[in-house]
């Protein structure tokens, strides 16, 4: 911002704040053009769908239906997410979870028959992680569904009325952890979360 | 809230170093390779520091001390640090996280006992060890500082251990892995806020000192020994 070079005698603290504060005044418009041209418009298309910061693409195996299973059949999250109960990890359900039911075909689709076919064939399915956390935070299921009897929507939001998957990874803010930490009387130290 | 602490006694030490593999293995400390340790990178969050009194010569008096981070508490540490990736908890922990670390060694500086250490180099497990790391404690990038943690993440699973089972922690279920190897018993750990846990009561005794006390860090590992390397001289 500031164009003048710094001069080792007349150092930041030497200078009155009226001497400082008059040179910023055309900087401040440059930089308010240089918002409304650049920020502006990335802020709409990232608001439309057409950008995504800080995530990337995903493609499940399977088109699942969440709808379909939790909220129509009434299916638990614990039916294939069979560890966030008792682990850290909530875990992914493995082909045989999914053979349970769909060992011959429940509807008339011809995705679920290509499922069931690949499943006969002893086929296995590798789900993508769509929340992910940096490797510099730790995260327990257990200590938080358990201990802290937080609903799973809480942090997933509404993945159990969606009817395709998502095509991109949410990242999980600090934000979001710290208000809940500060609204339930919980550490907020930095080891808490940070390993 | 707790005030976690150890307690040293230079009197049961052997020296044996079971602690440092112990933590080595525990805290994913990535083993040095010839060239780091030459140029003394080698990474230990506990050491043994050799302490020498009088004049040397043919018997010279020599003590090898443990010496992990001392969890001040007032730690120089944390007051120098420019993106506040350093703090004191309030369990009085100096956690250290490393996403935010910028790696400017004011901490390693300003720590009088030089426990803070830099990562010079990517760190690198050989082929078995690799699939042996801990997933409670992070793999720490080149460029960033660490230290002992008192192996905080055995603080929370004690924690959820105590939750789930209906009852305060208590004394036994949060231990780092340096005061569990220790083979002659030379390390205790505790809650210093609790005067009747074995720490506090340690604390008291006439054979109790604490490292560079006159700095006003106000460490809370205390060492125990008598004569003339201890409180009773």
């Amino acid at each position: 911002m500031d164009t003048e070079p710094f001069r080792e005698d007349e150092g930041i603290e030497a200078q009155p704040p009226e001497a400082r504060s008059e040179p910023q005044s055309r900087p401040v418009g440059i930089f308010l053009i240089g918002f409304l041209g650049v920020c502006v418009p990335s802020l709409a298309l990232t608001a439309l769908g057409i950008i995504h910061f800080g995530s990337r693409s995903v493609r499940q195996p399977v088109e699942f239906n969440h709808r379909k299973h939790v909220t129509e059949l009434g299916i638990s999250c614990d039916t294939c997410h069979s560890s966030y109960q008792t682990q850290t990890f909530s875990g992914l359900p493995k082909a045989e979870d999914c053979a349970a039911c769909h060992a011959e075909a429940q509807g008339s689709s011809d995705k679920e028959r290509a499922l069931v076919e690949k499943l006969k064939r002893g086929g296995t399915l590798e789900w993508k992680r769509l929340f992910a956390q940096p490797p510099h935070v730790f995260y327990s299921h257990r200590r938080h569904v358990v201990a802290g009897k937080i609903a799973c929507a809480t942090c997933h939001g509404g993945i159990a009325d969606t009817t395709s998957p998502p095509r991109q990874v949410r990242k999980l803010a600090m934000q979001d952890c710290i208000g809940c930490h500060l609204k339930s009387k919980v550490s907020v130290a930095c080891t808490t979360c940070h390993r | 809230m707790a005030r976690w602490g150890m307690v040293i006694d230079l009197d049961r030490c052997t020296a044996c170093q079971a602690c440092v593999v112990a933590c080595q293995v525990e805290n994913n400390i990535p083993p040095a390779s010839a060239r780091t340790a030459e140029r003394g990178r080698a990474i230990a969050w506990i050491r043994l520091v050799p302490f020498g009194k009088g004049e040397g010569g043919e018997h010279p008096s020599l003590r090898l001390i443990p010496v992990p981070c001392m969890h001040c508490e007032h730690p120089p540490c944390t007051k120098v640090c420019p993106v506040h990736a350093t703090q004191v908890g309030d369990d009085g922990l100096v956690g250290q996280v490393y996403a935010r670390c910028i790696g400017c060694r004011y901490c390693t500086t300003a720590c009088p006992y030089t426990v803070r250490q830099f990562n010079w180099d990517r760190p690198a497990f050989p082929e078995p060890m690799e699939a042996g790391l801990s997933p409670d404690v992070s793999v720490r990038p080149r460029g960033v500082v660490e230290k002992c943690s008192f192996c905080h993440h055995r603080l929370q699973n004690a924690k959820d251990a105590a939750r789930a089972a209906g009852r305060p922690i208590r004394e036994g279920d949060y231990l780092p892995a340096c005061v569990e190897s220790c083979p002659p018993g030379a390390m205790a750990f505790g809650d210093f806020d609790d005067p009747r846990s074995t720490v506090s009561r340690l604390a008291e005794s006439h054979r109790a000192f604490k490292l560079l006390e006159e700095l006003g860090t106000h460490p809370k590992v205390i060492y125990l020994s008598k004569g003339e390397w201890g409180g009773e001289s």
